[in-house]
């Protein structure tokens, strides 16, 4: 262990020997002070607050990310090609420690100036925080500085059902068996609607379970996030409505006339203490507009409770962050174990705008085409070509999505609970799975690398 | 050769090929403007753009586009996933890389002040987002695009149609916010001009800091609009719509100006409709009745415009004949038969073809009654009601009870068919209690100054209702009640 202390060690003396460490500080530090000078925002404390948190954690990973991949590239390929390794390499010492080594190292120095510049952003927010009037301060408290779970609805056993269903009406009137799989998705359709669709004048209702949770949540403000749609557009793009939140003979309940967009998520204050003894809370909307409304399963309906406090949760965001740039860095070792430094670099930093551009793979694979436009005249090597590469992405979009499930900032500026074990799954298939794949395929390829040889650069 | 040649021949060549560059550039430029080619759109920024913004545009170059695409992109995702709150952030940049791209201010704008707005119950949310749209266009669209009609339009219409109209649920929060703001603005219900242009008190020149600076507006423009098309009421939207198509009007060579114009005209046909405002209720939102007096000022704008179109005069002919056929029967409902008779003659004049079968001027007036009760909004319900309610004064002054039962009664139904018909909007719909109404408009025409009836029939009314002079029916805790009954007469 003190051989790969040792080569941390030397790691971090080189951060500094390059003035890489504080450059970094002046820059982070700078963005913090400068963007809230340069943000525009919705003209509340919250958007301001939201977009603050947003955009200087994100340039915070933005610049350590980059200069992780940099940094790792550059650590160990110019130290092959400046033939540092040589002499470090004759020393009593394995390769798969130098390269441990160096990633501990990076990863300790992103540790550190993750702490600085989080740690000001942190402070800052609470500043301003604090200059805000009581009545932001408490909107602040209770929806961005907290960390809040939510509880959705138990999914019924759609499946179970339609067999069901559809078991009972094969007994009444016999289906020839290629017929069956349209029957079976039309009872399914059937039963989603009337799951998710609330006609005019009727009325849906949500009956969610806090669990032991009630035990924390007297007097604790809750949140009913929602999300319909219509069947119907109309001109003002709004639908009338009227929630009944807790059960009406809950001296607590409150009924609160809305004025709902569809498409769109609205977000509103809950009363406290709507539940029971039990944990449970009824919630049902009446829809008053002349369409049909539907809230989708998966969903329409969701209450947010206080899960724990703002500290920890930026804390838990933080690590997340730190769990990429150790995957970075160990990108850009495993890279540099068998490139030179420019080649390294280069690799590196295309392997990360696949990772970031995921969302227009992800737009191909849906449309089930990358260049043909659908059109089925084109030659079959083209189509032959297509399919493949449509493969390939599918299977970098499963890779991928293994490692972007994870969104600290977005969960820390929308008051959204980080948990411990999200924290974990994260630790587990970023760091892991991913950079512990990276590993093991740098470690081998830098024990089986000829150092001695001349190196490409000279 | 030694080192140091070395460098000045490397330093002599880097020269030469700035220089080389610097030639070439200009060519450069001018084959990306060619409109033959038509590779690129060059922003002209003018000479007040902040260096960020100038420096933004060279250096991007071609990449601006593609930055903007992708800011765009980020912009629509957070947006489906109901987080807003980055949107104005977005929309300046993406603004501000495409500076001279028209359709840009005017989609970003639109973007928040009408599909973002929506999206919150709360209508001081809603208010918020349609100010950042009003802000995008009127700021810093305008400031790059001073000739751009389609964006004096876009604002106008904003005013208009976003916050003049009933159809967002929140209308009457921002009229209520607007009439507050503009009131602050100018001291007092009206602007005073002269003291707008010259300023000579402190609190005066901090209003006209206030004006120019935050509301971009310019007094002498403004007084120059009011001269033109009003007398117009600046607490409400219309008028400032006017203000803004005004100025786009002076601005814009572009010949697109047919879309400014619609602004004015229909402006000015709901400066008509809610051309006064009655009282505010308690948050503030404005009770509005109908100002008949600016009929003649609205239809020489409607003529004007029209003589002064190249593009579509007949459709501005169009609209001129449909207000002159809503208007003779809004002056009928409101008794003021001889001005209906006057607009009556004047629509046969100039439109024969939309009186046919040459009815009488009462019958005319019916029949559009009859026609449009309907599908009447609530500004126009408030012109019906008051020009019952009109009819019921003058009736009881004139000690013909039947007659005003008769007109009392009609407003009651109209009421209650109204209250049936916005059943499922009530909330944004919905207009004062009848009775408060009726006490409004009573004061309305009893009050000399509004020039609604004639002195001799107000001496006569507030003997009929037992009012002493002086006193209005506020003061007596509600309307006063006949005080005899009349005489029927035949």
């Amino acid at each position: 262990m003190s051989r790969i202390l040792a080569i941390a060690q030397l790691t971090w003396k080189a951060a500094f020997r390059f003035r890489l460490f504080w450059v970094l500080v002046i820059l982070l530090l700078g963005c913090v002070v400068v963007l809230p000078l340069l943000i525009k925002h919705d003209g509340t404390a919250r958007g301001f607050t939201q977009i603050l948190l947003t955009y200087t954690l994100m340039t915070i990973t933005a610049l350590l990310g980059f200069s992780t991949l940099w940094l790792a590239c550059g650590t160990l390929a110019r130290d092959i090609e400046d033939c540092q390794m040589q002499v470090v390499a004759v020393k009593p010492i394995a390769r798969w420690q130098i390269w441990l080594g160096k990633w501990l190292g990076i990863t300790v120095l992103n540790l550190t100036l993750l702490a600085i510049s989080a740690g000001s952003v942190y402070g800052l927010l609470q500043w301003r925080a604090r200059q805000l009037p009581p009545e932001q301060q408490r909107i602040l408290r209770n929806e961005i500085f907290v960390a809040r779970a939510g509880i959705k609805e138990r999914a019924p056993d759609i499946d179970r059902y339609v067999e069901q269903v559809f078991q009972e009406r094969i007994k009444q009137t016999p289906v020839a068996p290629e017929e069956q799989p349209q029957v079976r998705q039309a009872i399914r359709e059937q039963i989603m609607a009337r799951l998710q669709v609330v006609p005019p004048g009727f009325q849906r209702v949500w009956n969610l379970d806090l669990g032991l949770h009630k035990n924390f949540l007297r007097d604790e403000p809750l949140y009913v996030r929602a999300k319909l749609f219509a069947a119907k557009t109309n001109i003002s793009g709004t639908y009338q409505g009227t929630w009944y939140l807790g059960d009406p003979r809950n001296p607590a309940s409150r009924i609160l006339p809305a004025s709902l967009a569809g498409d769109t998520v609205h977000e509103f204050a809950a009363p406290a203490n709507i539940f029971d003894e039990q944990g449970r809370v009824m919630i049902s909307f009446e829809n008053q507009s002349d369409t049909a409304l539907l809230f989708p399963l998966d969903e329409g309906l969701e209450l947010l409770y206080r899960d724990g406090g703002f500290g920890f949760n930026f804390v838990r965001g933080l690590l997340m962050i730190l769990f990429w740039l150790a995957l970075l860095a160990a990108l850009g070792l495993a890279s540099a174990s068998f490139l030179s430094f420019p080649v390294a670099a280069f690799f590196s930093f295309t392997l990360l705008m696949i990772v970031l551009s995921s969302g227009s793979l992800s737009m191909s694979v849906q449309d089930g085409y990358i260049y043909s436009g659908g059109d089925p005249s084109i030659s079959p090597a083209s189509k032959v070509l297509e399919s493949a590469l449509l493969s390939l992405f599918k299977g970098i979009l499963e890779l991928v999505k293994l490692v972007q499930a994870f969104s600290p900032v977005d969960a820390l500026s929308t008051g959204r609970s980080i948990t411990w074990t999200q924290l974990a799954r994260a630790f587990g298939q970023v760091v892991i799975l991913f950079g512990g794949v990276m590993a093991l395929g740098g470690i081998f390829l830098f024990t089986r690398r000829e150092l001695a040889t001349a190196q490409g650069t000279q | 050769m030694s080192r140091k040649a070395y460098k000045w021949i490397w330093l002599l060549m880097a020269v030469a090929l700035l220089a080389a560059a610097g030639q070439f550039q200009r060519l450069l430029n001018r084959q990306r403007t060619s409109p033959e080619i038509g590779l690129s759109r060059m922003a002209d920024l003018g000479s007040n753009a902040p260096p960020v913004l100038a420096f933004t545009t060279v250096a991007l170059g071609g990449f601006r586009g593609i930055i903007a695409n992708i800011l765009w992109i980020r912009a629509n995702e957070l947006q489906n996933n109901g987080k807003y709150f980055e949107m104005v952030q977005l929309a300046d940049w993406i603004t501000k890389l495409q500076p001279t791209f028209t359709q840009v201010w005017v989609v970003q704008a639109w973007n928040m002040a009408y599909n973002i707005s929506v999206k919150f119950s709360d209508p001081a949310d809603r208010w918020r987002w349609v100010q950042r749209g009003i802000e995008l266009l009127r700021d810093h669209g305008l400031r790059y695009n001073p000739g751009a009609s389609l964006m004096y339009r876009e604002l106008g219409w904003f005013y208009q149609h976003k916050m003049g109209q009933n159809l967002d649920d929140a209308h009457k929060f921002y009229k209520a916010s607007w009439a507050r703001e503009m009131t602050a603005v100018f001291g007092g219900p009206r602007p005073n001009f002269e003291e707008l242009r010259r300023p000579t008190t402190p609190d005066a020149e901090r209003r006209v800091h206030l004006l120019r600076e935050k509301y971009k507006m310019d007094p002498a423009i403004m007084e120059e609009v009011d001269k033109l098309y009003g007398p117009l009421e600046w607490r409400l939207p219309e008028a400032h719509a006017i203000y803004w198509a005004a100025v786009g009007l002076k601005n814009c060579k572009d010949g697109d100006l047919i879309t400014i114009r619609r602004v004015i005209y229909q402006s000015t046909l709901i400066s008509v409709i809610r051309g006064r405002i009655l009282y505010f209720e308690a948050d503030g939102t404005p009770v509005t009745a109908p100002n008949l007096d600016r009929v003649a000022r609205a239809s020489e704008t409607y003529l004007r415009l029209s003589a002064e179109d190249t593009e579509q005069p007949y459709a501005i002919r169009n609209a001129h004949q449909i207000f002159l056929r809503e208007m003779v029967y809004h002056f009928y409902t409101h008794s003021r038969e001889a001005e209906a008779e006057k607009w009556f003659k004047l629509l046969k004049q100039l439109y024969p073809d939309v009186v046919p079968g040459n009815p009488t001027m009462e019958e005319f007036a019916v029949q559009r009654f009859t026609q449009n009760i309907e599908n009447l909004s609530g500004d126009r319900m408030m012109v019906i009601l008051t020009g019952l309610l009109s009819q019921y004064y003058i009736s009881l002054a004139l000690d013909e009870d039947k007659r005003a039962d008769g007109f009392a009664r009609m407003a009651g139904h109209l009421y209650q068919y109204n209250e049936e018909r916005i059943r499922l909007r009530r909330k944004p719909l919905e207009i004062p209690p009848l009775e408060e109404i009726k006490k409004t408009w009573l004061n309305q025409m009893l009050n000399p100054n509004t020039g609604l009836l004639p002195m001799e029939m107000i001496v006569r009314l507030r003997t009929r209702l037992n009012l002493p002079a002086g006193q209005t029916p506020n003061e007596t805790g509600g309307e006063a009640k006949p005080s005899a009954t009349a005489e029927v007469k035949p």
